[in-house]
């Protein structure tokens, strides 16, 4: 097996054969013998004080086996930011006081089958007593509004970021400026339904939960605290899961309920498989904000201060509220060098379902309404949009006013290649009537990436264990979440490079809390950067483990020694000793008897964000990019056409280019979306378009043409120098598409979606001169 | 109850289906050929796709009842002995695969275009997978794993 590195390489994903070929199980196709059908009941109402439940005519239903309610549990509430935030805690997994939205869980069933359990849940019988509700964020925050929780006005996560002197700073800036932006909620819409399977054994009071999830251990923590158990009999199972994007971060009642529901009915296994209007009405959403901003800035270019407000539509339970507020008020100071910061987020409690964490959690709302606002600047001081993001972009290895600690830093360079490929010099600016009424524009976004953001605990870590079989078999366990993204595969080319075998050679096990090790999960773009590490230890470490043996079988010093290409070599001759396979097999055998077991963990190097000010730096490294629309705007009809879209990324350096590019392109897309006609639409708390058909998510007919580029600037922390990049490249599409159509048409849209009805109404409004 | 006779991936299953009974409940729950996804149930997402004499058909709206004498194909009937077919390995080499939920529909809408179509440029590709959502790559790497096929099964027919 002749190689060389997998590293750097597009090398198919490791289970690409399992998915095209429609082996590869996920929770949803899985079945376990003696497997119940579980079904959740839920809040027909929007708030409501629950006064009785009567399940008992449910009970006797010939099929049921199992009713749960509250009253079977230990009544303990859970949360996402628990660690920073214990005040967030504020859901239980099966509700008995009172339900806050449409969808609230207040029982499960379980029964033979699908019709049954359905009816036993039509016979539970419920008595509420109504309570007024709020929908609208705004009417929440007034005194005398419905008290959804204890939090005062509703306001449920407060968080200011604060930094300088912004008043001073704005009385002394050439150009002022406010602007407005609203951006709506969407869906993660992620193919596979949530689905979980749980089994009790009752004989060890033991939990096993098989989830489409993309953070096993983080539900781990959350089930044995709801359930009051150890964190150790509580084993979950993740197989392969049918896409995330933040909406399976977190444990759900179904969960919760699936484990109840089998110790309930005596140990058999009890599947909760979620509907597609299910998925979009009662799972997660994304925070519809209000972003309002005052900004300044000289007439040289310097920003001189950034100010404002954000408001978000928490929905009924805080979720991961507290990082999406963090990210919608601080991710901005990652590409901009600012001196003078004042943003104050508020998320509010409202009747309407659960805001939550989504690709680039508050950052693809902020990344909208940021990047308009400072493209309205630079035209407010006669800037090129371009020069004027170059003018206040970060550096490498500077420290920013609110102590984010950047090293690697190729967001210059980013937005110079971005303008270069997209002929930004000759376009900006220049009138282009392709047609009659049709007009071509340019415009740009910058964003940045983190690489983790520590939020759940007081660690980051994660680890992994390298298990060298003595037929030179490789196993990789690792706790992290592949959901689609490729980190098993970018896992395993670490692995096979670090270790100097072929990547064909690496079987990787994912995730098992109970076998493989901790990790936090796939969430702030944190797995290559920071598993990839761990993985990347525990390969040195296995590697030490044989060569130590080599060395004391040849007689020669290890350091001397090193494995590449399947080969134990001699470093400074370069010459082969013997064959990888060869030195396992010497490690085995006679007295040596070393069985090859590496291990690995990795926490990056932050410090814990003081969140009353907002200092703090909440990631290892930093990633950055810039994204350039070209869009052709139709005046007669509002149509709004993307004709090309370039993005150029500092990804450190690309373990897998395939995988980064397809990152990258679906990001885009997913953008492109959000962008245009994503907008989950609410009345009176629930959901109009919970369905594909009503719900349009880009279709291939939508898809635009990309230009993706790497710039590579090697970070001195990643693996190999790779950064971690999988949600940032949603962030800025809207906004360089939005300064795109201004470029075409001299109309700046600041409330998403860009409709063609909103279009043609700024049209109106600039020609009768208001605009 | 009817008792069916169904063609599927070649081979002949008999039988006993409610009249009722949706095509992705008989492959997926009573015949076990789980690369048929399930995900909306609703006939919006594609992930049910399946091939009807050739043509791609989403199995949650079809009765198996109407399926009787004709040829279906699912996923598991793609690469019988285990050798993929071209679109296959062209969404392999192209790195047209993520989360792979929607892989298997893609795949089976992909084969459908082909066989009719061997020269297809890219809107004849992006019309043909429009049924099927993908949310992972943003389609721009199952068009070129489809135009790859094309090119491979050119040479190798």
């Amino acid at each position: 097996m002749k190689t060389t590195s997998p590293v750097g390489k597009s090398v198919p994903r490791i289970d690409a054969r399992q998915k095209v070929t429609g082996e590869a199980r996920f929770v949803f196709d899985m079945s376990l013998p003696g497997m119940l059908v579980g079904k959740m009941l839920r809040s027909p109402h929007a708030h409501a004080k629950i006064v009785r439940i009567d399940t008992s005519k449910a009970e006797k239903l010939p099929g049921v086996r199992a009713i749960v309610t509250a009253e079977d549990t230990p009544k303990i509430k859970f949360g996402s930011n628990e660690y920073f935030f214990p005040y967030t805690v504020d859901q239980f997994p099966l509700e008995f006081e009172k339900v806050r939205y449409i969808g609230d869980e207040i029982a499960a069933v379980a029964a033979v089958d699908e019709e049954t359990a359905r009816k036993a849940l039509s016979l539970i019988d419920v008595q509420y007593e109504i309570l007024p509700a709020v929908f609208d964020p705004l009417e929440a925050m007034k005194p005398g509004a419905p008290a959804i929780h204890t939090a005062m006005n509703n306001i449920g996560v407060m968080m200011p970021s604060s930094f300088g002197d912004p008043d001073r700073a704005l009385k002394e800036s050439d150009y002022v400026r406010e602007d407005v932006f609203t951006l709506p909620s969407a869906a993660h819409a992620a193919l596979e339904p949530h689905v979980s399977i749980g089994q009790y054994e009752l004989s060890t009071n033991r939990i096993t939960l098989w989830a489409s999830t993309q953070a096993p251990f983080k539900i781990r923590e959350a089930m044995a605290k709801t359930f009051k158990m150890q964190e150790a009999d509580v084993r979950v199972i993740k197989l392969h899961v049918g896409g995330g994007f933040g909406g399976k971060l977190e444990m759900f009642p179904m969960d919760f309920c699936a484990c109840l529901l089998s110790k309930k009915c005596g140990g058999f296994p009890v599947k909760i498989m979620c509907s597609r209007e299910e998925v979009f009405s009662f799972t997660r959403r994304k925070h519809p904000m209000i972003y309002k901003l005052k900004s300044g800035a000289k007439k040289d270019g310097t920003i001189t201060a950034i100010t404002g407000e954000v408001i978000a539509d928490g929905g009924a339970y805080c979720s991961y509220g507290p990082t999406v507020v963090a990210a919608a008020i601080m991710r901005f100071m990652m590409v901009y060098k600012l001196k003078n910061v004042r943003l104050f987020g508020s998320r509010v409690y409202t009747n309407n379902p659960i805001s939550g964490a989504i690709r680039g959690f508050g950052g693809v709302q902020s990344g909208f309404a940021i990047e308009s606002h400072i493209d309205m600047l630079a035209r407010g001081i006669g800037m090129d949009p371009v020069e004027f993001r170059l003018k206040n972009a970060t550096d490498p290895n500077t420290t920013t006013v609110n102590k984010l600690i950047i090293s690697s830093n190729g967001l210059k360079d980013c937005i110079r290649e971005a303008a270069r490929r997209s002929g930004w010099r000759d376009k900006y600016g220049v009138k282009k009537e392709t047609a009659p009424g049709v007009f071509r524009g340019i415009g740009i976004g910058v964003a940045a990436d983190v690489m983790g953001s520590k939020m759940y605990k007081s660690h980051e870590s994660a680890g992994s264990i390298i298990k060298v079989e003595e037929d030179g078999s490789v196993y990789l366990f690792t706790g992290a979440a592949d959901t689609g993204q490729g980190s098993d595969t970018a896992l395993a080319q670490i692995a096979a490079h670090e270790l100097g075998v072929a990547y064909e050679r690496i079987r990787i096990k994912a995730a098992d809390t109970e076998i493989t090790p901790f990790d936090t999960g796939s969430f702030a773009s944190r797995v290559t950067f920071i598993s990839g590490n761990a993985t990347k230890n525990a390969a040195t470490d296995a590697k030490r483990q044989i060569l130590e043996v080599v060395g004391q079988e040849l007689k020669l010093d290890v350091p001397g020694l090193d494995i590449k290409d399947e080969q134990v070599i001699d470093k400074n001759s370069g010459r082969a000793l013997l064959s990888f396979d060869r030195a396992v097999v010497l490690c085995y055998s006679f007295n040596y008897g070393r069985l090859i077991i590496g291990r690995g963990n990795y926490n990056p190097k932050t410090t814990p964000v003081d969140f009353r000010s907002g200092e703090g730096n909440i990631s290892g490294s930093y990633g950055f990019e810039a994204q350039i629309a070209e869009v052709e705007v139709n005046t007669k009809t509002g149509q709004v056409k993307v004709l090309k879209m370039v993005d150029v990324h500092d990804i450190g350096y690309p373990i897998n280019p395939a995988s980064v590019h397809g990152q990258i392109e679906g990001s885009i897309v997913m953008g492109l979306g959000y962008t245009f006609y994503e907008d989950l639409k609410f009345k009176e708390g629930r959901v109009l378009n919970a369905s594909f058909s009503k719900y349009r998510i880009p279709r291939s007919v939508n898809m635009t043409e990309i230009e993706s580029v790497f710039i590579e600037t090697n970070d001195p922390q990643g693996p190999f120098g790779a950064k971690g990049m999988g949600e940032s490249s949603l962030l800025p599409t809207a906004a360089a598409i939005a300064n795109a159509i201004h470029d075409a048409i001299g109309i700046q849209i600041k409330d998403l979606p860009i409709t063609p009805q909103k279009v043609l109404a700024a049209l109106k409004e600039k020609e009768s001169g208001r605009g | 109850m009817k008792t069916v006779t169904l063609d599927i991936n070649q081979k002949t299953c008999v039988l006993e289906v409610r009249d009722s009974e949706l095509l992705i409940e008989t492959l997926r729950d009573r015949l076990g050929l789980l690369g048929t996804k399930y995900s909306c149930l609703e006939g919006d997402c594609g992930a049910c796709t399946v091939l009807l004499d050739g043509n791609n058909v989403l199995s949650c709206l079809i009765l198996t009842l109407e399926a009787e004498g004709r040829k279906i194909t699912t996923i598991e009937g793609m690469s019988p002995g285990g050798e993929l077919h071209p679109v296959q390995q062209a969404f392999i080499d192209a790195g047209a695969v993520q989360c792979g939920f929607c892989t298997p529909g893609m795949v089976l809408a992909s084969k459908a275009l082909l066989d009719k179509n061997s020269h297809p440029d890219k809107e004849d590709i992006v019309r043909a997978l429009d049924g099927n959502l993908c949310r992972c790559t943003g389609y721009v790497r199952i068009v070129e794993a489809v135009t790859a096929a094309a090119k491979a099964m050119e040479k190798t027919s």
